[in-house]
């Protein structure tokens, strides 16, 4: 279908939207988290994309990096260094892992882009928690404001979390399209939809799933039918695994992904004081490994392999990725144990260097499966 | 070159190592409370309430001293936990997972873990993990990161409260576990403890400014357990003064650690803990470690009439909880203080903070001093990928750079 085409070409930072943006001047800010309160950027009419980095081997930040540190992270700084990012007025990082904040200090150092903000996201969801990142979302607000010269009010935070929730429940009903056999959108597809959510103004994006969610009745061509297998892991800035894994006869229906269901799945509430709701929403939604519960996300899984009908479950860290690698063994184990399922750990590389090797091992667990 | 040994150092692990770890497994068998805890949370809390501290991080230290860190991190990567991982927990881990004639008899079984967000995310994730192995509860004081490296009195007071709230909650939770409840007049002793032993530690570091210096490396990572682990006791004063009386002769008569001084050098991060002979070896060729990173960030006063907010503006501070300014300052600062004339910037596998932005450190302190600082690529306890050879021609040859 051509409109799963359109989604694909606008996971990129040049895509048509963000340049009709930038021709009304108004700005547009690159994100590193999906802790990042998106709802308060929009609200300010600054557009927040998150930044995700490419297949490429990053040889400038090689040069300051050793390769003991995440890819992913390393990628999306060495973007930054060749000036891919030069669209972007600003960038955001949100206290999320070692990796993303330590390399923060890099982009400081060492890139073009001289508006950086830390906004400093707690790593619990107590009271305490959520009262502290109001204060600090508060404080963001008057960054933004001032460093834009725009104006954040409560009617504009309202209408904002209006059209983020409207795409999160849009971005539901696609993933409910997964729940049949043979799914209705490919694993690849809706990680391409998801993925694109992130990077165009999201009333736009909605339109566009309104479409899909239309034109998805008639499809013809749907994708073949696999191994269900639900995919967990922290980021996918593309959806060449997803091929990959496709290509062994996988299919992909569910997932526990930062840039898949744990980026949508929460939505903000609609009544009461906007910042609060919005500092609720992010400390309180399915967790990333930082926090302080694993327990949250663990069943997140279980219910997503209930809910999708799932055969095996892969778990990818990415090399050097601490809050994800820890956690691998134990989830596995949790799935293995209690759900019976079957689990493969995997570990690769953002870049996907060494993919002779991760295609073999996921054609051996699918051959497995299919036993 | 003749080396010289600390009197006050004599015997260390037999004096103050080993009878912490009997210390802490007859509590266990006494039904006392046994406290995993990671350095950066404020320990004081701990001693004050009698329960006790067991320092896992300690205890892979020792592991690697004594040469079985390795078998044990392979115990956790056979787990699932991968090689890429900080060495530390994969050797505690390991140890838990059937390890055998473990040193001192295996590390202390917790009966609650408590640890802060301020050094890293392995803090929370390792610990996460042993709290679900052992089935115990774990409380974690989560520390906003200080990315402006700000000092305490800069940070906004919602940063303070923050801290101050939770650790008000963390020790309601913990006198509900031990049945204890803290007492203030304890906490306030223990607080003049810790900042009486600050200030002997920092008055020992002074007199390794003198030329030559008094005290190297290998004493400094002995002796800073007292700080790092148990810094509010008299112990750890009494032995500081006893250190600092002993360097203050030594530097009246003008004796220093290596007979001939010719290096004076800044060491950053971890020393390699299962070859702590590099230090001799540096001093083999003339160059003495007058000052660790390590040996400054666990140090600070703290006011016992605001305990909790004095801990809180301690730990907020930390380097460790830092953006990479706080770094270059101390390191820089450092050099100058000491008159160091080089520095040595050893990474840590699986330590995303010692290894991110060495780069950066070494150009800024480069521009703010003039000193070029080396940086390897090591682990603390896994020598896995250790080329002894490979790292000592390095040293000498960078030596050799220097003026
Ligand atoms: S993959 Fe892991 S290490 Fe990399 S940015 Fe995400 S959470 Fe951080
Ligand atoms: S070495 Fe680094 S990662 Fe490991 S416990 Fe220490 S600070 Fe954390």
């Amino acid at each position: 279908m051509e409109i799963l085409e359109q989604f694909r070409n606008l996971i990129s930072v040049e895509n048509k939207f963000i340049k009709g943006w930038k021709h009304q001047n108004k700005p547009v800010l690159g994100y590193a988290c999906s802790y990042t309160p998106e709802e308060i950027i929009y609200a300010g009419e600054i557009l927040p994309i998150r930044v995700l980095g490419s297949l490429e081997p990053p040889k400038l930040a090689d040069v300051y990096l050793p390769v003991n540190v995440c890819s992913f992270a390393k990628c999306c700084f060495d973007e930054a260094l060749k000036g891919e990012y030069r669209l972007l007025d600003g960038y955001v990082v949100s206290n999320s892992c070692d990796n993303q904040n330590k390399i923060y200090d890099l982009w400081r150092h060492c890139t073009a882009i001289n508006k950086t903000y830390f906004i400093n996201t707690p790593h619990s969801s107590t009271e305490n928690a959520i009262k502290f990142f109001y204060e600090e979302l508060e404080r963001f607000k008057e960054w933004l404001t001032k460093e834009f010269d725009v104006e954040i009010s409560e009617e504009n935070l309202k209408d904002a979390i209006g059209i983020f929730n409207e795409n999160r429940r849009l971005l539901k009903s696609v993933y409910e399209l997964r729940k049949r056999s043979p799914p209705l959108v490919s694993g690849s597809e809706a990680l391409e939809i998801v993925l694109s959510s992130m990077m165009i103004p999201k009333d736009e994006h909605n339109k566009l799933l309104r479409v899909l969610l239309e034109e998805n009745e008639k499809r013809e061509d749907l994708p073949e039918k696999g191994v269900r297998l639900l995919v967990s892991g922290s980021v996918m800035g593309n959806s060449e695994l997803f091929r990959l894994i496709e290509s062994v006869r996988g299919c992909v229906v569910a997932d526990d992904l930062c840039t898949g269901s744990r980026y949508f799945w929460n939505l903000v509430r609609e009544n009461g004081d906007s910042t609060m709701a919005i500092a609720e929403r992010y400390l309180c939604k399915i967790p990333c490994p930082f926090m302080y519960s694993s327990e949250e996300r663990f069943k997140h899984v279980r219910e997503m392999v209930k809910l999708f009908d799932v055969e095996g479950v892969l778990i990818f860290s990415l090399k050097s990725c601490d809050v994800h690698s820890f956690d691998a063994p134990l989830l596995a184990e949790e799935l293995r144990e209690n759900e019976g399922l079957p689990v493969s750990c995997l570990e690769w590389e953002h870049s996907l260097s060494g993919i002779a090797q991760l295609r073999t091992r996921i054609e051996a667990f699918i051959e497995m499966l299919e036993e | 070159m003749s080396e010289r040994r600390l009197e006050t150092l004599r015997g260390f692990y037999r004096n103050y190592v080993k009878p912490f770890y009997e210390v802490a497994h007859k509590a266990r068998e006494e039904g006392k409370l046994v406290a995993w805890v990671a350095s950066t949370f404020p320990v004081e809390i701990i001693l004050a309430m009698d329960i006790i501290p067991v320092w896992p991080e300690s205890y892979a230290s020792l592991c690697a001293a004594r040469r079985v860190s390795v078998p044990l991190c392979e115990l956790a990567e056979r787990k699932g936990f991968s090689k890429d991982l900080c060495s530390y927990p994969r050797c505690v881990l390991g140890s838990l997972f059937d390890g055998e004639n473990l040193p001192e008899g295996g590390i202390p079984r917790p009966d609650i873990l408590v640890a802060s967000t301020c050094a890293c995310d392995t803090h929370l994730k390792w610990f996460q993990v042993a709290s679900r192995i052992f089935k115990k509860p774990f409380l974690l004081l989560d520390v906003p990161y200080n990315v402006e490296s700000a000092n305490a009195e800069n940070l906004p007071d919602y940063y303070i409260q923050h801290y101050v709230s939770q650790l008000e909650d963390l020790i309601s939770l913990l006198e509900k576990h031990s049945g204890i409840g803290l007492d203030e007049g304890k906490l306030r002793k223990t607080l003049e403890l810790s900042s009486r032993a600050s200030e002997l530690w920092l008055k020992i570091q002074d007199y390794r400014k003198k030329v030559p210096a008094p005290m190297g490396a290998r004493e400094a990572f002995s002796a800073v357990y007292f700080i790092l682990c148990i810094p509010g006791t008299e112990q750890a004063v009494d032995f500081y003064e006893r250190l600092c009386a002993e360097l203050e002769q030594m530097v009246k008569q003008g004796i220093g650690v290596v007979e001939d001084e010719k290096y004076r050098l800044v060491w950053d991060n971890l020393p390699l803990w299962f070859d702590l002979q590099m230090f001799p070896y540096l001093r083999s060729l003339g160059a003495v470690v007058v000052a660790e990173t390590f040996s400054h960030v666990w140090t600070g006063s703290l006011d016992p009439s605001k305990p909790y907010e004095s801990l809180a503006r301690k730990h907020l501070s930390n380097m460790s909880n830092c953006a990479i300014e706080g770094r270059i300052e101390l390191i820089a600062g450092l050099v100058r203080d000491f008159r160091a004339n080089g520095v040595i910037l050893p990474t840590n596998w699986g330590c995303r903070m010692m290894t991110i932005g060495e780069t950066v450190v070494k150009k800024k302190v480069q521009e703010m001093t003039g000193v070029s600082s080396l940086i390897l690529d090591v682990d603390s306890t896994d020598w896995r990928n250790y080329d002894e050879y490979r790292v000592k021609t390095k040293l000498e040859t960078y030596l050799k750079t220097l003026t």
